[in-house]
């Protein structure tokens, strides 16, 4: 008996998912690593940036399993271009 | 081993204890610091500390807990564990519904009843996800006595809404800066667990760790008997991998295979004890390998004072979970299973049907959970259950389920989902495999029945109740406990129905019965339900067996802390309701609020008819005819809210129509009385009504043919309180006829019923006072209570029985009887003759009722006794 709401539209629960990459101070290992199977590792001197395609859910279930593995967590970015970031919108204006 | 038998390294941390004690003097205290910071150890060192001189309630919470009930269950139990820790506490007994409110009230009202400063320690709040739960815990904090503190540790700053203590300076923060292990404390730690390191070396070490107690816990482990100390640091300095998984990959790897193997193959538990884990790595010896674990502290702690279960640290655990899904992932589903086995063995089903679902064991876990949710709403896990079904995957189809989700519909009051629901499962039953259906059947009858309690349906009833006269032919124990929960609660709504379409005396027996059962197997709420409802089945019979058993039903609610439940709601109202008849006008308001604090969250259309009818005889009592019509009405609306014939129906209509009357609207009450249908119409209490109205037209001769049929048998009546009525309006139907004499026999005759049960209210109603006056006071053996009614007829309320003090000594029977003279008047020697003895015996007597009541005189002496209520025969003994 779920209910599907219907797509909102204002941008703030978008629901595609996006780029994001996710550093992380350390090398992680392999048992570490497979607690994110969807992200792919990258080490980037002292730290590890995991990349990969998340919705919103699947970003705070990431950031959940840092929290709980006691993960030293130094940024979050969104790496997907084609959303218009306020700065944009204000540089075409005259 | 490489970790051997040592004591458990907790260094003092002095400072840090000295800290939290600062903080504690504030009302609330928030550790808050990410996974590993040393919070559970820093809260454990400060409550075990000799000579902590609070007393300390200590939770901590259950893993992903989002069911608000569980939550405050334990945090019950831990706080009446530290308030009577030599004795066994009694746990807290869980409800099928769920009152948030209700709760934080029992829980404040247990901390107040704490002598002396307490304090109530909550571990791990984060893993606390239900919103509700957050909410209630606020209030709880806000609303704590003076001298009660609370401390919370959590990975994660809460939605607590705290400003206001912010605000007052009550509000004391620990945070992960303050966790951090300082170089002196690091070499301390070392010190204490016997590992010998350069100054450089346990530099390097803090440096490398920062200062997380989680990392340099799990360095002292591998460091303990580590040949080369100083390599071991300078190798793990010189590594960029994160703290926490280099030292336990380094710890792991220095363990003996069968303690790695039980460390890995274990980690699918939250607890674990070595029966478990024996089954879980197949091999004997587990509980001695826990054992030396904790005695090493490395991060297995004991759950029991007597060290035969235990958990690993979250942290630890989730990073052994990984590495078991790396290492052996073959291995897994067969782990969850095993586990499972193992726990449905022993009673624990909640966790085996997790673990079935973790191994990914769908039907399985569709099947346990169809058996087992009944049960579990009486031990108030319905959001648990919720919870359960949840993770069953969309994609799949588990027709079983349906039963499940009817009775979570069933307990939460959507009735219509539940119908359509067990709608569905009965489709189901038909074709389910022969084994499964006797219990399939059983359930969905029981559940029927609820179902037909709660919409006050009260046909098609006895089909449903059918599998009651079977015994019960459980194949295992399990079984018999399951179907022996079904069929308290089928006899609980049996009863019910019974009471409510008055089958009364089945209602009696079904509900004594449901009594008994639910005290034998242990469910106490459902023993106040059976006994609440007992209460009001018994209403019209006696009063003084109806008001016993009300107040045994309150009595138990609130040792049980549901006194403002909706389950005891039907004692309340009935115990108020009968107050009223009594004229005991000032407590009956008392009670009715009561009842209307209980009915706030759950209120079925019969209670709450029940509610405005005893409301509105309470305002007609006092002479408020226009509330009290307005109650009436209410009444009469949320009948048609029932589905059948209804116990109150006939008195509902009467009264209202009655009231319409007396509250000048006579012609509004002919037009209501020419609409009722046949059966309503002929009803003794209709005809009492229609008595009024005429007495209302000046019309007494048609009076006394509306009320012929009453009086002479032919007219059902619910009960001997509407004939009182009866008489008293024949009397003043005859005394407008000017036939007097007749008038003081029917009089006579309403006295006399109503002096068992001491009834007030008919004379009130009926503004009996002339007719009272007018009987010759030494004619009449109910002198007493025709003072009673005379009081309150002139506006005074009755006080409550149980209010005034006893006797200094109790008084004889004999001095009883000479005392229910007094208030006549009668002289001592013409009591002496009525008793049959001499005027000396009766002055004897007088000289020891004065005595024994501290009275003076014969006046003060009559007072006395009347709020002592020693006056009448009814309520007494």
């Amino acid at each position: 008996m779920s209910v599907h709401l219907p797509a909102l539209d204002h941008g703030l629960m978008d629901p595609a998912p996006v780029r994001y990459a996710i550093r992380i101070h350390g090398h992680l290992g392999a048992t570490v690593l497979s607690a994110f199977p969807a992200l792919v590792p990258q080490q980037h001197g002292a730290d590890t940036v995991l990349t990969g395609l998340l919705d919103r859910s699947a970003l705070y279930g990431v950031l959940a399993e840092v929290e709980a593995l006691g993960l030293d967590l130094i940024e979050v970015r969104q790496l997907t271009a084609d959303r218009k970031s306020p700065g944009s919108g204000d540089r075409r204006s005259p | 081993m490489t970790v051997d038998r040592a004591k458990p390294r907790l260094i003092g941390r002095g400072d840090l204890l000295a800290a939290l004690d600062r903080a504690a003097a504030r009302k609330v205290t928030i550790i808050s610091a990410p996974a590993g910071s040393g919070k559970t150890s820093l809260l454990r060192a400060w409550a075990d500390r000799p000579g902590q001189p609070h007393r300390l309630a200590v939770m901590q919470v259950q893993r992903d807990q989002n069911d608000a009930q569980q939550f405050w269950l334990a945090l019950l139990g831990a706080v009446r564990q530290a308030s009577a820790p030599t004795s066994r506490a009694e746990p807290p007994a869980a409800t099928p519904g769920f009152n948030g409110r209700a709760m934080v009230d029992r829980a404040l009202s247990e901390l107040a009843g704490q002598r002396g400063r307490f304090i109530l320690v909550i571990d791990d709040l984060h893993e606390l996800t239900s919103p509700d739960a957050l909410a209630q815990l606020t209030r709880l904090l806000t609303s704590l006595r003076a001298d009660v503190h609370a401390v919370l540790a959590t990975r994660r700053d809460l939605p607590l809404r705290l400003h206001q203590l912010r605000l007052a300076g009550e509000l004391a923060e620990i945070r992960a800066a303050d966790l951090v292990f300082s170089e002196r404390e690091t070499r301390e730690l070392l010190d204490a667990s016997g590992v010998a390191l350069s100054d450089a070396g346990v530099a390097l070490l803090h440096q490398r760790t920062e200062g997380w107690a989680a990392g340099l816990r799990l360095a002292v482990i591998s460091l303990t008997g580590h040949p080369h100390p100083e390599r071991f640091v300078a190798e793990f300095s010189g590594s960029d991998r994160t703290v926490a998984e280099y030292l336990i990959a380094e710890m792991l790897e220095h363990q003996p295979d069968d303690v790695k193997d039980l460390l890995l193959r274990t980690s699918v538990l939250d607890r674990v004890n070595g029966d478990l884990a024996d089954l879980l790595t197949g091999r004997p010896g587990s509980e001695r390998i826990l054992l030396e674990l904790e005695n090493a502290n490395a991060f297995v702690v004991s759950l029991d004072p007597g060290r035969t279960w235990f958990r690993y640290h979250h942290l630890f655990g989730d990073l052994l979970r990984l590495e078991l899904r790396r290492a052996l992932p073959a291995e897994v589903p067969g782990l969850h299973r095993r586990a499972a086995d193992w726990l449905i063995q022993h009673g624990q089903v909640v966790d085996a049907i997790r673990h079935m679902q973790a191994a990914g064991d769908w039907p399985r876990a569709a099947r346990l959970l169809t058996d087992y949710s009944f049960s579990m709403t009486l031990d108030g896990q319905t959001q648990t259950i919720q919870a359960l079904l949840q993770a069953f995957p969309p994609s799949t189809d588990h027709p079983e389920l349906a039963l499940v989700h009817a009775t979570v519909d069933l307990i939460q009051g959507r009735l219509d989902e539940a119908a359509a629901h067990l709608a569905v499962a009965e489709t189901y039953a038909a074709t389910a495999p022969p084994d499964r259906q006797r219990r399939l059947h059983v359930a969905i009858a029981s559940l029927k029945l609820y179902l037909a309690r709660r919409r006050g349906n009260f046909a098609d009833v006895l089909e449903q109740a059918k599998f009651l006269a079977s015994p019960v032919t459980g194949q295992s124990d399990e079984d018999i406990t399951l179907d022996t929960d079904l069929r308290a609660v089928a006899l609980m709504n049996l009863g019910i129905l019974e009471a409510w379409s008055q089958g009364l005396p089945d209602a009696e027996r079904h509900l004594q019965e449901g009594t008994d059962l639910a005290r034998q197997i242990g469910r106490p709420y459902l023993e106040v339900a059976c006994l609440a409802q007992l209460g009001f089945a018994s209403r019209i019979r006696s009063f003084a067996t109806t008001r016993r058993r009300c107040q045994e039903a309150i009595a138990l609610a609130d040792r049980h802390g549901w006194g403002a439940e909706p389950i005891i709601a039907p004692a309340l109202v009935t115990l108020a309701g009968n107050l009223v008849w009594t004229g005991e006008f000032d407590e009956a308001e008392r009670w009715l609020q009561r009842t209307e604090w209980a009915l706030q969250t759950d209120a079925g259309p019969g209670i709450r008819q029940l509610l405005h009818l005893a409301t509105g005889r309470l305002h007609a009592g006092r002479g408020r005819h226009h509330e009290a019509l307005e109650e009436l009405r209410t009444a009469e609306h949320l009948q048609s809210q029932l589905a059948g014939p209804h116990a109150m129906a006939s008195q509902v209509t009467g009264w209202m129509l009655a009231t319409q009357a007396r509250a000048g609207l006579a012609g509004e009450a002919r037009a209501s009385l020419a609409a009722l249908d046949d059966e309503l119409a002929s009803s003794g209490e209709v005809g009492n009504a229609r008595a009024v109205i005429c007495l209302a037209e000046g019309d007494p001769a048609a009076a006394l043919a509306a009320v012929a049929g009453v009086l002479d048998g032919t007219a059902p009546v619910v009960g001997y309180v509407t004939l009182v009525e009866t008489h008293l309006l024949a009397a003043l139907a005859h005394r407008e006829l000017g036939d007097q004499r007749a008038a003081n026999q029917a009089t006579d005759r309403a006295l006399a019923l109503a002096e068992a049960d001491r009834l007030v209210l008919p004379f009130v109603m009926t503004d009996s006072a002339e007719l009272l006056e007018a009987l010759p006071r030494h004619e009449t053996a109910h002198a007493a209570l025709l003072a009673d009614i005379l009081d309150v007829l002139h506006g005074s309320s009755l006080a409550a029985e149980d209010k005034p003090s006893s006797p200094l000594t109790e008084l004889s029977p004999t001095e009883l009887r000479v005392l229910r003279y007094l208030p006549t008047n009668l002289s001592r020697p013409e009591i002496a003759g009525e008793l049959s003895v001499s005027v000396n015996t009766v002055n004897t007597h007088v000289r020891n009722i004065y005595a024994k009541l501290q009275a003076r005189d014969r006046s003060s002496a009559v007072q006395r006794a009347r709020e002592l209520r020693l006056l009448s025969t009814g309520l007494t003994r």
